[in-house]
């Protein structure tokens, strides 16, 4: 069952519309579906209000695929708590796409903004192009980030990607900003391109690999040894990579691996090894 | 002439509660005990503000009636998809309530004037959690003071005099002898350095800033203080010690020093500059003292890292904690933003960025801060009551705030209102009207009046009320 959603005009305050979501859209006929509640600002609207809606139902039985079709960057929680079927966002989607979610698939041609797969526990999110800040975070206050599932985003991703991260995959094709990693208690994050910098701060566990360049390590890490390749997800990466472990001011024993080609700045840290 | 005595000074997050006014014919003549900034805003106020409401009609902005300018505040509000409503850190717990009042009124988010100072200090508060005291503590026992990112020569004037290491405490002395001495010393070697210069006809550089070796005042049984920050502040030349951070690099020492705090070796030679053995020596006093406190101010929350640097100063105090006794404390800025929070999360449950939009509270910094939803021209209308976000936003910010309906409260002409289609004149809370505000330390203190206002000036908290009325009438017909 395929539903297109399109947006009827350009919205310029945020909208909430957590009911974009293929588990709920499945039990629940059209006109249903155009009732569903969504806010635009501080206005109560219907989602027939902001979008036009059609269905094509070739096989009922088949799993449910939302399709928007127009840019929605000021929509937000596309696909929150969803557990099965898939979305697709033809153009950028809003902050915390799909949240909370717990299975299915998310993929979005444009870009997505902060807080994307914000404490996810199951399924896949893929992003043609940028994100936003706060990849997989939990909400402010919470130190229950994300708990499972894959996060690709092709292009770059801002600060904090993975923070509290408890399990999973975050795969960024591009560069990162700060604090990739914050915090996190375990999991993997893989960034192919660069990394702005603290990268692992306050980490307890876990995985991180970065491929390009980074400006430096934090004190708080100690340099562990020169590994040729590191594996992410089963998958072999080539290398040199250095590999930390820290974060030594948290008592912390996650590996940071670093590209030994990419940052010859780090060698000197190879006369404590 | 009468003497009134007791006031509290409503300008720094320092909030003087022992200040003499002298009045005469309802004009203040005489301030004791204020500091230079204290006593301008006493003395001056009235100088530079307006006294009518005023609406912007073609362009302009006229005369108006207080009923009229209510009205058109009002339709503004309740008209908007999205409005904010910023400020509140320059006016009375009271205002502040109805503010809040009227924020979940017109479903608007409201957002103090923290989320441009202290924002991320509360976010890593609500992370770690916070080891804190009031500042009475501090000036009878604290014996090691640090002030990081912070230079409360300038900005918080009577702090160092009234609470930490020029006043005199119970069991700790004044340093400020010390700092004579001190003085005199760096004087004659800047005058000694000055005539060498003349005299030889060359210019050569001052000595470094940072002095790698530790004085010897440092290790005396005694009161002492060590100013971290970019460069050499006025605080930084009355401090025992100033270790000089490089920009944008605080979060790096902090976890270093966390790092030898708990016994752990460092694989560097040096931190942003600082060769580890002088780490070591200062972590050592740190160590050592009997009681100390970090007073961390914008230096540290709004350089790169923002909140994580105060994930990593609350730490290094929590760690220190199992050694000594140590505390810290955000160097608040104006008189009431700790006030802010505070009436803030009791009525809300969250302290600034507060979303009303869907009837019930919401917080997110980042989604449902001022400053962010304005960058990305959100907001469909504004309230600003007692802050000037068109001279402190980044330019985007205040460009998409005028742009849209704009109503001001402030009893100061100020480049915000000279921009906003409505304006509304208060009286001057704190000198004019009476309230509460917040210490820094959390302490609530009475604003006193001392004068009368002007008769066409009400209250921030009377005006908020009128337009909260005249909001719920609008709302009622439109039923
Ligand atoms: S230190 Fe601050 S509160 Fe005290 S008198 Fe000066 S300006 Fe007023």
């Amino acid at each position: 069952m395929l539903i297109t959603l399109r947006p009827k005009y350009s919205f310029k305050v945020p909208v909430e519309a957590e009911c974009i979501n293929p588990s709920l859209f499945a039990e629940k006929s059209t006109m249903e579906i155009a009732k569903l509640q969504v806010w635009e600002g501080n206005r109560k609207r219907t989602l027939s209000d902001l979008f036009k809606i059609t269905r094509e139902t070739p096989n009922p039985l088949e799993k449910v695929t939302i399709k928007i079709a127009g840019d929605v960057n000021k929509v937000r929680r596309i696909g929150s708590k969803m557990s099965t079927g898939e979305i697709t966002v033809n153009g950028n989607a809003g902050m915390h796409l799909g949240e909370e979610m717990k299975g299915g698939i998310i993929k979005v041609t444009g870009n997505a903004d902060s807080w994307t797969g914000s404490m996810m526990k199951d399924g896949t999110i893929e992003i043609m192009g940028d994100a936003g800040d706060y990849i997989g975070a939990p909400y402010r206050g919470s130190t229950q980030g994300m708990g499972g599932g894959i996060i690709i985003i092709h292009g770059n991703a801002g600060n904090e990607v993975g923070c509290y991260m408890k399990t999973g995959l975050i795969r960024i094709g591009g560069n990162v900003g700060q604090f990739v990693g914050v915090h996190m208690r375990n999991g993997t994050i893989q960034v192919k391109g660069n990394s702005e910098g603290r990268a692992g701060a306050q980490m307890l566990k876990g995985k991180i690999v970065i491929s390009g360049c980074i400006p430096s390590i934090l004190p708080s890490f100690t340099i562990d040894r020169i590994t040729p390749t590191v594996k992410v997800d089963g998958e072999k990466v080539e290398g040199p990579f250095y590999r930390f472990i820290g974060d030594l001011a948290e008592n912390g024993n996650g590996k940071l691996f670093v590209s030994k080609a990419k940052n010859p700045n780090l060698g000197v840290f190879e006369e404590y090894l | 002439m009468p003497v009134v005595s007791n006031v509290t000074c409503p300008v720094c997050g320092s909030f003087c509660d022992d200040i003499e006014i002298t009045v005469k014919n309802d004009v203040i003549v005489k301030v004791k005990n204020a500091c230079a900034m204290g006593e301008a805003k006493f003395l001056n106020y009235a100088s530079h503000r307006q006294t009518k409401p005023l609406i912007r009609k073609n362009g302009e902005l006229v005369e108006v009636s207080l009923k009229e300018a209510v009205q058109k505040a009002a339709e503004i509000l309740a008209s908007a998809k999205y409005p904010i409503l910023y400020g509140w850190s320059n006016t009375s717990c009271e205002a502040i309530r109805v503010g809040l009042e009227l924020a979940e009124e017109v479903g608007g988010v409201i957002d103090n004037t923290s989320t441009v100072c202290h924002g991320p200090s509360i976010l890593s508060i609500q992370d770690i959690g916070i080891s804190s005291c009031t500042l009475g503590q501090l000036r009878h026992r604290a014996d090691l003071i640090f002030y990081w990112g912070s230079n409360p020569w300038s900005a918080h004037p009577r702090h160092i005099d009234r609470y930490t290491t020029f006043a005199e405490g119970r069991f700790q002395k004044s340093a400020w002898r010390g700092y004579l001495s001190r003085l005199t010393g760096i004087l004659s070697k800047k005058r000694l350095h000055r005539a060498v210069n003349l005299g030889l006809g060359r210019q050569t550089p001052s000595p470094p800033e940072t002095e790698l070796r530790l004085p010897s005042t440092l290790l005396q049984n005694k009161r002492k203080m060590i100013v971290v920050d970019v460069r050499k502040t006025r605080s930084a030349e009355i401090a025992d010690y100033f270790l000089q951070v490089k920009p944008n690099k605080d979060y790096e020492l902090l976890q270093a020093l966390r790092m030898l705090v708990r016994d752990e070796e460092l694989d560097v030679d040096k931190v942003t500059g600082i060769p580890v053995e002088t780490l070591e020596e200062i972590v050592e006093i740190m160590i050592g003292c009997e009681l100390g406190i970090l007073f961390f101010g914008l230096g540290l929350t709004m350089s790169q890292g923002k909140h994580r640097n105060i994930d990593a100063a609350l730490s290094l105090v929590r760690d220190l904690n199992r050694r000594t006794k140590f505390l810290i404390m955000p160097m608040r800025g104006h008189f009431n933003v700790t006030g802010v929070n505070v009436v803030f999360t009791w009525q809300t449950g969250y302290p600034y960025a507060v979303d009303f939009s869907h009837g019930y509270p919401r917080y997110n910094p980042g989604e449902t801060s001022v400053v962010d939803i304005l960058c990305r021209g959100e907001s469909d209308a504004a309230l600003v009551v007692a802050s000037d976000p068109v001279a402190h936003f980044p330019n985007v910010a205040a460009q998409k705030l005028v742009e849209k309906p704009l109503v001001v409260i402030d009893p100061q002409v100020t480049p915000t209102s000279i921009m906003a289609d409505v304006v509304i004149p208060s009286a001057f809370v704190g000198i004019e009207v009476e309230g509460t505000a917040y210490r820094m330390d959390h302490v609530p203190l009475p604003l006193k009046k001392v004068v009368e206002p002007p008769t066409t000036c009400l209250s921030d908290k009377e005006v908020l009320q009128k337009i909260l009325g005249e909001v719920r009438r609008l709302r009622r017909n439109h039923n």
